[in-house]
């Protein structure tokens, strides 16, 4: 929408955005930039333009959506003042008739944010809300406004016959005055009169007093039938509730505020809520560490579990992309744990470019080298490695299992995963921890009522949308990566978020938590009065993370040198029993667990690892490669105790039958009773071209096929025979060709096939339609298109006659392209011009449309009949 | 944080038992933890919900885990282990079965909601009565064992509080001349007494029968004794009277050939599951008389329909004795919920510690199959081939050897297929017991045995549980019933009574290599060598040249 603010011709200065604009200084303008980013792209070329921008609707909504709870309810109230409305009203709305000193506390800071914000602008004496925004929030009967309040009586009288309102003020006991706009002003005035109007009030029968508190608090619509009973009649006939269509009424806003005590809003929240600690028992921050320490190590652990589970070849990739459910519910098992949890550790490994699709044409997900790196590096900077990954990244392991807006389940490493929000409210979440003492774990909810308070949806509230459901997941999976223990931020998880030691401070310079920062009331050019943190340039309200690369590496750095103290360190050794066990009292050294994982079986998990010999596991090692005495060597030293009987026995009991078997290809065989012959045909070097073997004295196998050895074998000068499967000789005879099992031709019938009856009337349906459109008699601006052909116009010209047409309500003929390039005539009675698209009502089609701007060809008017 | 415990996530716990502070972390685990395999170096634990709330219904609490496991751990223990104990310690008690003065057995709770949840449940619905108040729901009185067990399955344990009846009284007691009750026969005593109803687990030869005639002692009272057979039988009479006040006119036996009641009768599981038409004529026994206390020997073997008639026994109390309570049909949680929980357990090795039970050398012997055996094993059907690999000839030689290297002494050979048993008894020129040998002739030989007149028996699997031969030091095994755990520990229990010279019990498996003989025998020993038995393993081929 390009509507701008005018010069309205008003005395005091400014008079408009854009003058009041020009007014501040560059820091408070860089400070408008930083909070709404998209007013910089493309960069304005003056500051009309900006301006302008920063009064389109799809910048304000994003402006709004961005106030924390107590400064978006300033401007709903200011939404409902008077335009322009001095500080007082304002303060008035918000803090009600008895005042409010929390209110009036915050109230200059949270004026000082939206005027900081460009959308409110103009003097203390002279607040006026950005035209857009009070468009977005003041109420409508389509739009209910948050604050539950109706249209004024000037608002609601507008339509009213002059005879009604004059009955209307002398009802309420008023002189009758001489048109009618001086009457709804006697009415205002009455209403917002609170001694004059409590009379009024007092006078009114109990019921009635009912239907008012009914509608006091909103939705301020209520419906009445042609008769209504008398206590409603009593509040109609003196204007206490007025009609707005047949059959409902309102109940005007300075009835209601009369009613509410002046207040704009049934709660106002001032101070954001505090992050309270949950349930009695703190830990210590030691506790809090290791907890958190062997969270970090478990989630390793997994990590790497992963990676060698899919060490051979992952999961097919989904011809949509992403990982298929059952592959998912697959890895969970094997990772034993749920799969929403399992989901979280494959998109962990895919954010840090642990695993990646390989690319080939039968697509598979595979380990990346960075894994091999990774695999080498010290575990603590294999943690912090991941979890930066973790924290900066904006897909959503929580999502997976659900479903997008087409109905399409969402698959772990598929598309529409990522989520902007993500980083900075997993960023939020931790700041927020952070800020309480070391070791005090938050109640959830508290957590998530801070950030519903610091970002408030507009409309009805939710207990489950998408930010809090994000916290939610934030605070989950900061446990499992141990980020946090026992729901308290660790040390290591503190640093990785960049925040000092031990405890956070510099976060309340971001947020209003100290909202004793005095804005006065005066200053008429609002200068921005905090200056931007050192060294985060360009830094919006909300920078994920330590913002350049270097700092998130030191970041990363801090966090693992706390870690590393904190790990249990590996051992070189483990405990063998005689029930052909192994126990690792804890994590082990790379080689030796390698070894240990192919040749027994884990068992269990955990700060230890239990490992079970079996022949199969035996096997398996002796299979890649290792003989029994190397094994053996391996347990002697590994062992803390001497090696079990029957262990030893198992190993050599497998070793000795390991490859008793032997089994390797041959296409063709060569048998001969006579082993002379043989030794003849392996000496002659002609014969190497067909790769014999001799497997017994009297058998060679070859690597050429039976054609080629039989030929090889004639070309040495010996008479070979060919033997079937079955060991007869084979007589070569040519075989008749056939193809495999094919089917007739099935005859094709000339034409297209007839149309049922649904087609036909759908055709004849349209066909009329389209006769109509162009047929319509139409007035002729410039030179009148040839008949059956298409309007032509500029895209100026198009949009400026729907445009008048939406003031007019007339119909329009347009030309429109559909996305598939057939063109086609419509006759529309344009509704609204909004964001690049038309919404209109399309007489060809009977119903309501919306048309791309770009895809009408051009318009003309219709002719008048 | 250098305990000797370990928790892992799959919720065991890996005690190192050379740590100097074992002794004082597995006190402070047993409550909670069940002792699941214990051999040499590291001991495992698991934390299972049952046994959570075993500990709820002893007085422990949430906090006391938590902190044992926090104090004992070497590694941080994940929070969410320590959360979830205490959420499932937080489930027991919110319902309780108690007795109501006017409305009887009645099922109350602290919770509401959790009422609501199990009176919508489809398996608890035919077990209540009308509803009270809000908060209370009467029980049909014969469902309470049922009641119970649904619960657990629901996953809301009710602690049951409505008591036992006393029974008939009837005076008991042990008479310790020249003998006494070991120290832990008087724990497992207490412990069950204490407990009001519940399960022993002792090695074989450790002395289950007097913890049952101590806790028959206990509760003086009548008592009904279920057993496995009736040779069983009677040496619990034999016992009882030797070791109590009790006199043979005051215990009956219920068999299938004698049907006695009296104060103390003994019957055997088989003739209650005898059924005629359809009905279990023999059940009545259970409520023929008010029955103080019933003591179920050999309890891993209780048949299904016991299990049944035992869940309307809640009122009295219930004595279960095992060895082993692995079930190879995954009953055990049955057993617990329905006869009671764990109360008494000792590993096996501890109680050798103690010198009650005999040091044993178990040794596997591993045969080869001969060409013309492995030919006809290759070619056997799958249900015929451990039958071809458990009997061949060789087997027969390397008992021959075993049974020369140990002459003079006492040694059993036991086996599962009778053609096999009949060889051997042949060539070794012993008597073979089996399921046709009467029971008269079957005492007689036993009789013989122990007095030392025969020094080698055949015996097959009728002998498995329950007989008594005190002198036997060696065991050969040359076949049993497949994988059967039990089976096995019960046989090496044949020969872990204390010598009177106190030398060491001798157990051999004889396997066939390389055969499905050798995978089952691996099975059935994996409960000994969690119980810290190492098997040594020889080839037959040392075996016979050293002798």
């Amino acid at each position: 929408m390009s509507s701008d603010e005018k010069p309205d011709g008003r005395p005091a200065a400014p008079r408009s955005l854009a003058e009041a604009l020009r007014a501040r200084d560059d820091a408070s303008l860089a400070a408008l930039l930083r909070a709404r980013p998209d007013l910089v792209a493309p960069v304005p070329t003056d500051l009309t333009q900006l301006a302008t921008r920063a009064g389109t609707r799809a910048s304000v909504v994003r402006a709004l959506e961005r106030l924390d709870r107590f400064a978006l309810q300033t401007a709903e109230a200011l939404a409902v003042a008077g335009d322009p409305a001095p500080y007082d009203e304002l303060l008035a709305l918000m803090a009600g008739d008895d005042g409010d000193t929390a209110v009036a506390a915050a109230l200059p800071h949270a004026l000082g944010t939206l005027r900081e914000q460009a959308l409110v602008w103009g003097g203390d004496d002279r607040l006026r809300l950005v035209r857009t925004a009070r468009e977005l929030l003041s109420p409508s009967p389509q739009h209910p406004s948050p604050t539950g309040l109706g249209p004024t009586v000037q608002e609601a009288t507008a339509g009213m016959s002059p005879g009604r309102i004059q009955e209307l003020v002398t009802a309420a006991g008023l002189p009758s005055t001489h048109d009618a706009v001086s009457a709804a002003a006697a009415l205002t005035a009455l209403f917002t009169d609170r001694e004059r109007m409590a009379k009024l009030l007092g006078q009114a029968p109990a019921e009635a007093r009912e239907v008012l508190s009914r509608l006091v608090w909103g939705p301020p619509y209520g419906q009445v039938t042609p008769d209504p009973a008398a206590h409603l009649r009593w509040l109609l006939d003196r204007g206490l509730l007025l009609p707005t269509a047949p059959g409902t009424v309102v109940l005007p806003r300075e009835v209601a505020l009369h009613l509410r005590g002046g207040r704009a809003h049934r709660e106002t929240q001032p101070v954001p809520p505090p992050v309270e600690p949950a349930g009695t028992r703190q830990s210590s921050p030691q506790a809090v560490d290791a907890t958190a320490a062997g969270q970090a190590y478990t989630a390793l652990a997994t990590v790497e579990e992963l990676l060698k589970d899919w060490d051979e070849g992952g999961p097919a990739v989904l011809r949509a992309g992403g990982l298929s459910v059952r592959d998912l519910k697959r890895t969970a098992v094997a990772l034993d744990v749920s799969e929403p949890v399992a989901a979280f550790w494959v998109e962990l490994a895919y954010a840090a470019g642990l695993i990646a699709s390989d690319g080939e044409a039968d697509e598979r997900y595979a380990a990346t080298p960075t894994h091999d790196e990774w695999r080498e590096r010290p575990a603590a900077d294999r943690w912090a490695e991941l979890a930066g990954a973790w924290l900066a990244a904006t897909r959503t392991a929580g999502l997976v299992g659900g479903r997008d807006a087409k109905d399409r389940t969402l698959a772990a490493l598929g598309p529409g995963l990522d989520r902007s929000a993500a980083p900075e409210v997993r960023h939020r979440v931790l700041a927020l921890l952070a800020a309480l003492p070391a070791g005090t774990s938050p109640d959830p909810e508290s957590v998530l009522a801070r950030l519903r308070w610091e970002r408030p949806l507009r409309g009805p509230q939710q207990e489950d949308d998408l930010r809090s459901r994000l916290a939610r997941w934030t605070l989950q999976e900061a446990e499992l990566l141990g980020v946090t223990g026992r729901g308290a931020l660790s040390s290591h998880g503190r640093a990785l978020l960049g925040a000092p030691q031990p405890q956070a401070a510099d976060d309340a310079a971001r947020t209003p938590d100290s909202p004793d920062v005095p804005d006065t009331p005066g200053d008429k050019l609002p200068v921005h009065h905090r200056a931007a943190p050192a060294g985060t340039p360009g830094a919006g309200p909300v920078p994920p993370g330590p913002s350049d690369p270097q700092a998130r590496a030191a970041a990363r750095a801090a966090a693992a040198r706390l870690l590393a103290p904190l790990l249990p360190e590996p051992l070189d050794h483990v405990l063998l029993q005689a029930d052909l066990t192994a126990v690792a009292p804890g994590p082990l050294q790379r080689p030796l667990a390698d070894v240990l994982d192919v040749l027994a079986d884990v068992e269990s998990k955990g700060g230890a690892t239990v490992y079970r010999f079996t022949p199969a596991s035996v096997r398996r090692a002796l299979d890649a490669g290792r003989s029994a005495s190397d094994l053996h060597a391996f347990l002697a030293a590994h062992s803390r105790t001497p090696v079990p009987q029957p262990l030893a026995y198992l190993i050599d009991d497998v070793a000795r039958r390991h490859g008793h078997l032997r089994v390797g290809a041959a296409s063709a065989y060569v048998r001969c009773d006579d082993d002379a012959v043989l030794n003849e045909i392996l000496a002659d070097k002609r014969s190497a071209a067909l790769r014999l073997r001799r497997l017994a004295p009297t058998v060679l196998a070859a690597q050429a096929d039976p054609a080629a050895l039989l030929e090889g074998l004639r070309a040495l000068g010996y008479a070979p025979a060919a033997e079937s499967a079955e060991g007869d000789v084979l007589i070569t005879r040519a075989d008749a060709r056939r193809t495999p099992p094919r089917t007739p031709p099935a005859p094709v019938p000339e034409g297209p096939p007839v149309p049922d009856a649904t087609l036909l009337s759908a055709a004849v349906r349209a066909i009329r339609a389209g006769d109509l459109a162009s047929t319509a008699p139409r007035k002729t601006p410039g030179t009148p298109p040839a008949p059956g052909e298409l309007p032509r116009t500029s895209p100026a010209e198009t949009l400026a006659t729907v445009q008048a047409a939406v003031l007019t309500g007339e119909a329009l003929w347009i030309g429109y392209v559909n996305a598939d390039g057939a063109a086609s005539q419509r006759v529309i009675a344009p509704v609204r011009v909004e964001g690049g698209f038309v919404t209109a009502y399309d007489h060809t089609a009977d119903e309501v449309r919306t048309y791309p701007l770009h895809r009408i060809t051009g318009v003309a008017e219709l002719a008048d009949e | 944080m250098n305990g000797p415990l370990i928790v892992q996530s799959d919720k065991t716990l890996l005690l190192e038992v050379d740590h100097e502070q074992a002794d004082d972390c597995r006190r402070a685990i047993a409550p909670f933890a069940e002792l699941e395999r214990a051999p040499e170096h590291i001991h495992t634990y698991r934390v299972t919900p049952l046994g959570l709330w075993n500990a709820r219904a002893a007085g422990h609490d949430a906090e006391q885990v938590v902190d044992a496991l926090v104090q004992y751990s070497r590694y941080p223990v994940p929070h969410a282990l320590l959360v979830d104990i205490a959420e499932t310690m937080d489930r027991y008690g919110r319902l309780t079965l108690s007795k109501h003065p006017a409305h009887g057995l009645v099922l109350t709770t602290t919770d509401r909601p959790v009422l609501e949840e199990v009176l919508r449940s489809k398996r608890i619905a035919p077990l209540v009565g009308a509803r009270i108040d809000p908060d209370t729901v009467a029980v049909h009185p014969s469902e309470r064992g049922q009641i119970k067990q649904t619960l657990l399955k629901l996953g809301w344990p009710a602690e049951d509080l409505a008591g036992y009846v006393d029974g008939e009284a009837h005076p008991i007691a042990l008479r310790e001349d020249g003998w006494a009750l070991r120290p832990y026969q008087h724990q497992a005593v207490e412990n069950f007494w204490h407990g009001g109803s519940g399960v022993v687990v002792l090695p074989c030869g450790a002395g289950k029968t007097l913890v049952g005639a101590g806790a028959m002692a206990q509760a003086a009272s009548t008592t009904l004794i279920l057993v496995t057979n009736t040779v069983s039988a009677r040496q619990w009479k034999h016992e009882l009277v030797k070791r109590t006040t009790l006199t043979e006119d005051e215990i009956g036996e219920y068999s299938g050939t004698r049907k006695e009641i009296r104060p103390v009768t003994i019957a055997t599981y088989q003739v209650l599951t005898t059924r005629r038409k359809g009905v279990y004529p023999h059940l009545e026994l259970f409520d023929s008389r008010d029955w103080g206390l019933i003591v179920y020997d050999e309890v891993h073997l209780l048949p299904a329909p016991v299990f049944k008639f035992t869940a309307d026994l809640q009122a009295r109390r219930r004595l279960g004795l095992t060895a082993t309570l692995v079930r190879e049909d995954g009953r055990e949680s049955d057993v617990f919920s329905l006869i009671g929980p764990k109360r008494f357990d000792a590993p096996w090795k501890e109680i050798e510690a103690q010198g009650y039970i005999a040091p044993a050398d178990c040794v596997e012997v591993r045969v080869n199959l001969t060409d013309s055996e492995r030919l006809a094993y290759a070619t056997a059907e799958a249900e015929e081939k451990y039958r071809f690999c458990a009997t061949t000839a060789t087997k027969r030689k390397v008992t021959e050897a075993i049974v020369r290297r140990f002459a003079g002494q006492q040694v059993l050979v036991i086996g599962q297929y009778i053609d096999q048993l009949d060889e051997l008894g042949e060539h070794l020129g012993a008597p073979v017991i089996k399921g046709e040998t009467s029971n008269a002739q079957r005492e007689k030989l036993f009789d013989a045995f122990r007095q030392g007149e025969i020094s080698v028996l055949v015996v097959s699997k009728v002998a498995n549980f329950s007989i008594d031969l005190p002198e036997a030091t060696v065991a050969i095994q040359v076949s049993g019933t497949f994988g059967s755990r039990q089976e096995e520990a019960q046989r090496l229990g044949r020969v872990l009574r204390p010598k009177a010279d106190g030398h060491q019990a001798h157990f051999y498996s004889v396997v066939a290599r390389d055969t499905i003989d050798q995978d089952f025998a691996a099975h059935r020993q994996r409960f000994l060598a969690e119980q810290g038995y190492a098997y040594r393993i020889m080839d037959a081929d040392e075996l016979l040249a050293e002798s």
